[in-house]
C-alpha cells in the first residue's frame, strides 16, 4: 500500500525540478536572442565596409576557435564520434551561411521591414510546424488552442512590426 | 513578380533557422552542446570561406582593419548557439524560437533607439513596442501549450 503511494509520487517529484529549470531556461533563451540582436547590430556596419561573407567568415571562425578551446579545455566527450551518427544530423552547419546569403542578397530589393517580418514568419511557422509533426526528432507538440492562440498574436506583432 | 520570389526565398530563410534549431538540438542530445555548437561553426567556417573565395569581390577594407570591437559578435553567437543546443530537446522548437525572437526584437529596439554599434538611431514606434507585448503574451501561450503536452 506505501509502496504503491511511493511509486505514483515519485515521477511527480521528479518531474517538479524539470519544470522549474524549463522555466529557467527560458530568461535564457530570451538573453540568447538578446545577443543575437547585439551580433547582428554588429554584423550590419561591419558587413557594409568589409563584405557580409568576410562578416559572417569572422562570427564563424572566430566561434570555432572558442569552442574549440572549450572541447579542449572540458575533458573527453560522452557519446558517439559524429561520423557515426546519421548524415542529416550533421547538416546544421550550411544552414547558417545560406541564412546570411538570403539575406544579403534581399535586404535591398525589400527593405529591413520586409524582410524581418518574412524571417520571422518562416521561423515561427516552421517551428510550430517541427513540433506538430515531430520532424528532425523533435518531441511531438500538438498545435492545440493555446498555440492557435499563440499563433494569432505573432500575426498580430507581425503586421505591427510592418508597420513600422 | 520577382519580388514576390524574392519574399518566399526570404521566408524560407527562415525557415531553414528553425531546420537547423531542431537539427541542432537533436544532434546535441546525443553528442553533447559542445561538440554539436563546434560543428555547426566549423561547417559554417568552411561553407562561408568558399563562398568567399568563389563570389566575394574584393574590398578596399579587410576584417584586419577595422576596429577590433566590432569582431566581438560571434561571442554572442557561441551563446547562443550553446543555449539554444542545450534548450531545444527541453521546451520544444517553438518556444526557444519564439523566445528569441522577442530577445531579439526587444534589444534590436533599444540598439535602434539609442543608436548604439555605429547603427543609425531610429526612434522607438508605437506599433514595435505593441508588437512585443503581443509577441510576450504569444510567448507565454506557447509555453503553456508545451508544458501541458511534455
Amino acid at each position: 500500500m506505501q509502496a504503491s503511494s511511493l511509486n505514483a509520487a515519485a515521477p511527480a517529484a521528479a518531474s517538479k525540478p524539470r519544470a522549474l529549470l524549463r522555466w529557467l531556461l527560458l530568461p535564457l533563451v530570451i538573453l540568447a536572442g538578446m545577443g543575437l540582436s547585439v551580433e547582428a547590430g554588429l554584423l550590419g556596419p561591419l558587413g557594409v565596409q568589409v563584405g557580409h561573407l568576410w562578416a559572417t567568415l569572422s562570427i564563424f571562425g572566430v566561434g570555432s576557435a572558442i569552442l574549440f578551446l572549450l572541447l579542449l579545455l572540458s575533458g573527453p566527450q560522452q557519446g558517439p564520434a559524429l561520423n557515426e551518427l546519421p548524415r542529416w544530423q550533421l547538416i546544421g552547419g550550411f544552414l547558417g551561411p545560406i541564412y546570411v546569403v538570403v539575406l544579403t542578397l534581399a535586404t535591398p530589393h525589400i527593405g529591413i521591414a520586409m524582410t524581418m517580418v518574412a524571417i520571422l514568419s518562416g521561423q515561427v511557422g516552421k517551428s510550430v510546424l517541427i513540433d506538430h509533426f515531430g520532424w528532425f526528432g523533435a518531441t511531438r507538440k500538438r498545435v492545440n488552442g493555446e498555440r492557435w492562440l499563440a499563433l494569432a498574436l505573432i500575426v498580430v506583432a507581425l503586421v505591427l512590426i510592418a508597420r513600422g | 513578380m520577382n519580388l514576390f520570389l524574392l519574399l518566399l526565398l526570404v521566408v524560407v530563410a527562415g525557415a531553414v533557422l528553425s531546420v537547423q534549431a531542431a537539427i541542432n538540438g537533436r544532434l546535441g542530445q546525443t553528442v553533447g552542446v559542445l561538440r554539436s555548437s563546434l560543428l555547426t561553426f566549423v561547417v559554417g567556417t568552411v561553407v562561408t570561406g568558399l563562398l568567399i573565395v568563389f563570389f566575394e569581390p574584393a574590398h578596399a577594407v579587410s576584417l584586419l582593419d577595422v576596429p577590433k570591437w566590432q569582431l566581438g559578435g560571434a561571442l554572442f553567437g557561441v551563446v547562443y548557439m550553446m543555449v539554444m543546443v542545450g534548450a531545444v530537446p527541453r521546451v520544444g522548437t517553438a518556444v526557444a524560437t519564439v523566445a528569441v525572437i522577442l530577445g531579439q526584437l526587444a534589444m534590436g529596439m533599444l540598439i535602434d533607439n539609442f543608436g548604439w554599434l555605429g547603427n543609425p538611431a531610429m526612434a522607438l514606434s508605437e506599433s514595435r513596442v505593441l508588437a512585443m507585448a503581443c509577441l510576450a503574451l504569444a510567448l507565454v501561450f506557447m509555453y503553456r501549450s508545451s508544458a501541458r503536452q511534455a
